[in-house]
């Protein structure tokens, strides 16, 4: 058996937790278009996702990420539409998308050979500074919330913008607690290093990076640094390795900047993919070969990442849809078994293979949600502001 | 309006099948001769009033010790006064004080919903959400006072059916019409009527207590399920704006829609005799089985003498049968109209969304 044919098998059983896909965000450009992006079909031409590559990549569980962008006002209402497309993808495709909520759904799901969907929202911008708002997004099914996206919010500082409040603000320490209470996942994917820490210090549940990679292996700030990843095992938490080639790659960190200086010197956002922006894009590679990532790319960042974290730590969260670049052999969900065949040759055993795919990520999810019956009995529902406990409008 | 059939008609032969949607007594369940207070009770007892506004959830907003459990007197609301009001069914408004706009308001109807789950969640024993009629009953029988979310703002739906289908399943039930450019002063735009035609497909209740001429007009000709309006009395014997004039409500009464009656002096009057002259007023033009109870309590407004708050039900109801009104007639202006709408609402969705995909139109594409 080779070993890619083996890695097929392997996740036969225990199936890829995916802990970031920006799906609906592709969806959402399309006018939530679902007819035309049919993903019952091979949607190759225009998307990352579709469900036959699904299964063809062996993906068992999935957070859909219900993002909305942190620049613009209505992030809340836009918000509930993103939740709301990935609901009628579910009513779509109940044959091959199982709604999931706890880490019982999950396993389910796997039994019943569906894809577990499960939602995370991008960015504390999308509660509003509002606990009422973060409840109501549990309650819509929201299972993990990313504390910042590429912007700082009031209450907490991200990774790539200026130091605000230096990490968490109280205000943010009572958003961390809140969503222990609720058994909804702190995720500390985009946050700054000081927000990490801040983060972990206030957390009773353990925590998730729904998609980042090793600093120590490549210095980019959407990366998580070792003395992070060390304080794994206490937490119990997981870090799903991202494939984003820009923060995986060095020679792609460096390639971005100066691609995102040309946008700029153009008059475009860096993040802007309107089609004027990506031919300017696409003019730049053709004077700038891009510099490829690689599926040893990936694999070298969980070599580092077993290393200090351990194994129990570590997940996967490709960022599919969400990323204009993909690392070669992961090009689309198709791919994950070419990176579990790369660590198999690497002498990674099944076993731990399994807890990567499968068994963390699994087990974050139902820790919180014993963290979450706990507080319940002894904690009420929190009704701070950030007014109160910042003392300054949110 | 409704051309689906809602209720099984029966041939001759099936006449001695037991109606099994019949759920209310047919015999009388007041002794004739007691008193009609007495007599009023009997009547609540059997048929409890589903009380069409309360504005509760923005009173308790910041309240900070309250428990509606034991009595509370800062507000008109609590469990003991709707047990001795017979109360069995209150629609919680999620009414935003004005001034509150865009993304405010999406965010600040989130906030409402989740102030009126925990406090419902508070008081178990006393109160329960629910979403149908069905849930209603069942809350009755298990001696719960049913609690249904709404009606919120249109502005809550920041012109967007995802947030729309968001707040139904979050649990709102009603959504009132006016305040928003794709239903305001000249009527319903083409987003309007799709947002109307999304919430036939969910079973969101339209209520158009307040909305325009040209909006009402247009939403009973659109509307599939049948319409509330949850704060109107009678313009003709009370010449206030949100009240209707006697050809609205002969047309409501034609497309079986529902005027909920406020207990305001400023809409009925300040006497028990004046409400009870709207009640008649409606029932005589719209019909029996389109007339219902509105308290409006907790909503800022001031009340009609000896109907303070919600315990006081049952002098409004003793005064309706002073002047003759009928037990059935007062069971269908209690509980059996509001339970009426609740079904049809329900129906109208299941039959909608075996024909209709979740809407994708945007108020850019529709309105221009």
């Amino acid at each position: 058996m080779t070993s890619l044919e083996e890695a097929r098998s392997l996740l036969r059983e225990f199936p890829v937790v995916d802990g970031h896909n920006d799906l609906p965000w592709a969806l959402r450009k399309t006018g939530y278009d679902l007819d035309a992006r049919d993903i019952a079909q091979h949607q190759n031409a225009h998307l990352h996702t579709d469900i036959p590559r699904l299964r063809e990549g062996g993906v068992g569980a999935q957070y859909w990420s219900v993002y909305v962008r942190s620049d613009l006002p209505d992030a809340v209402p836009a918000t509930l539409e993103q939740i709301d497309c990935v609901r009628q993808l579910l009513a779509r495709h109940p044959a091959d998308l199982a709604p999931a909520l706890t880490a019982a759904d999950m396993e389910r799901a796997r039994q019943d050979g569906r894809i577990a969907s499960l939602m995370g929202a991008e960015g504390g911008h999308s509660i509003n500074c509002s606990l009422g708002t973060l409840r109501g997004l549990y309650e819509l099914g929201v299972r993990y919330m990313t504390l910042t996206h590429n912007d700082n919010n009031p209450w907490a500082d991200s990774a790539t913008d200026e130091p605000n409040v230096g990490g968490l603000s109280a205000f943010g320490r009572e958003v961390v607690r809140e969503m222990n209470r609720l058994g909804m996942l702190v995720d500390l994917s985009h946050v700054a290093a000081t927000t990490m820490r801040d983060a972990l210090d206030a957390t009773s549940a353990p925590v998730i990076f729904s998609h980042s990679s090793a600093r120590a292996v490549c210095d980019h700030p959407r990366n998580i640094p070792d003395d992070v990843l060390e304080r794994l095992p206490g937490n119990g938490g997981v870090a799903m390795v991202t494939f984003v080639p820009k923060f995986v790659l060095q020679a792609a960190v460096d390639w971005t900047a100066a691609a995102d200086e040309n946008l700029r010197a153009h008059g475009f956002h860096h993040l802007d993919t309107s089609e004027e922006a990506m031919k300017l894009h696409r003019a730049f590679e053709e004077r700038t070969p891009r510099p490829v990532a690689t599926v040893a790319t990936v694999a070298d960042h969980l070599d580092h990442m077993r290393e200090v974290a351990g194994v129990d730590h570590l997940g996967i969260g490709g960022d599919y849809d969400g990323t204009a670049f993909t690392p070669d052999g992961l090009g689309d969900v198709s791919g994950y078994p070419n990176l579990i065949a790369e660590l198999l040759d690497r002498g990674w055993s099944k076993a731990d293979l399994a807890k990567v795919t499968w068994q963390n990520s699994v087990r974050v999810l139902g820790a919180a949600e014993d963290v979450a019956r706990e507080l319940q009995a002894t904690r009420p529902v929190s009704n701070a502001t950030i007014e109160s406990l910042d003392g300054r409008e949110g | 309006m409704a051309d689906l059939q809602d209720e099984l008609h029966t041939t001759g032969g099936l006449d001695a099948v037991p109606d099994l949607f019949e759920d209310e007594p047919r015999a009388p369940v007041s002794d004739p001769d007691g008193t009609q207070l007495e007599r009023a009770r009997a009547i609540l007892t059997a048929h409890p009033v589903a009380d069409g506004y309360s504005g509760l959830p923005w009173a308790l907003r910041h309240l900070h010790w309250y428990d509606l459990e034991l009595g509370e007197s800062s507000v008109d609301t609590d469990v003991p006064r709707l047990r001795a009001g017979h109360v069995g069914a209150l629609f919680w408004s999620l009414h935003l004080p004005e001034g509150i706009v865009r993304d405010r308001a999406v965010g600040a109807t989130l906030e409402q919903l989740d102030l009126v789950k925990s406090v419902v969640g508070a008081h178990p024993d006393g109160l329960r959400l629910v979403c149908t009629a069905g849930q209603a009953t069942d809350a009755r029988h298990c001696g719960r006072i049913a609690v249904l979310l709404g009606p919120a703002q249109a502005a809550a739906l920041d012109d967007s059916l995802g947030v729309l289908r968001a707040l139904h399943s979050l649990g709102l039930r009603v959504l009132t019409l006016s305040g928003v450019s794709w239903a305001g002063e000249t009527g319903l735009t083409r987003f309007g009527e799709e947002v109307v035609r999304e919430m036939n497909r969910l079973g969101v209740l339209a209520d158009l207590s307040g909305a325009s001429t040209d909006t009402v007009a247009r939403v009973l000709a659109v509307s599939r399920a049948p319409v509330l309006f949850t704060r109107s009395a009678a313009r003709a014997l009370r010449p206030h704006p949100a009240n209707l004039p006697d050809d609205l409500l002969a047309g409501l009464g034609a497309a079986k829609g529902l005027c909920m009656v406020p207990l305001t002096p400023e809409q009925t009057g300040p006497s028990v005799r004046a409400v009870a002259d709207h009640l008649d007023h409606v029932r005589e033009v719209a019909g029996p089985e389109c007339v219902g109870l509105s308290g409006t309590f907790d909503a800022g407004t001031a009340h009609p003498q000896d109907l303070a708050d919600a315990s006081r039900y049952p002098h409004l109801i003793a005064e309706l049968l002073h002047r003759g009104w009928t037990e059935s007639h007062i069971a269908l202006l209690t509980w059996g109209n509001v339970q009426r709408v609740l079904r049809g609402a329900d129906f109208t969705a299941r039959a909608a969304q075996q024909r209709r995909r979740p809407s994708t139109a945007n108020i850019a594409d529709l309105d221009g």
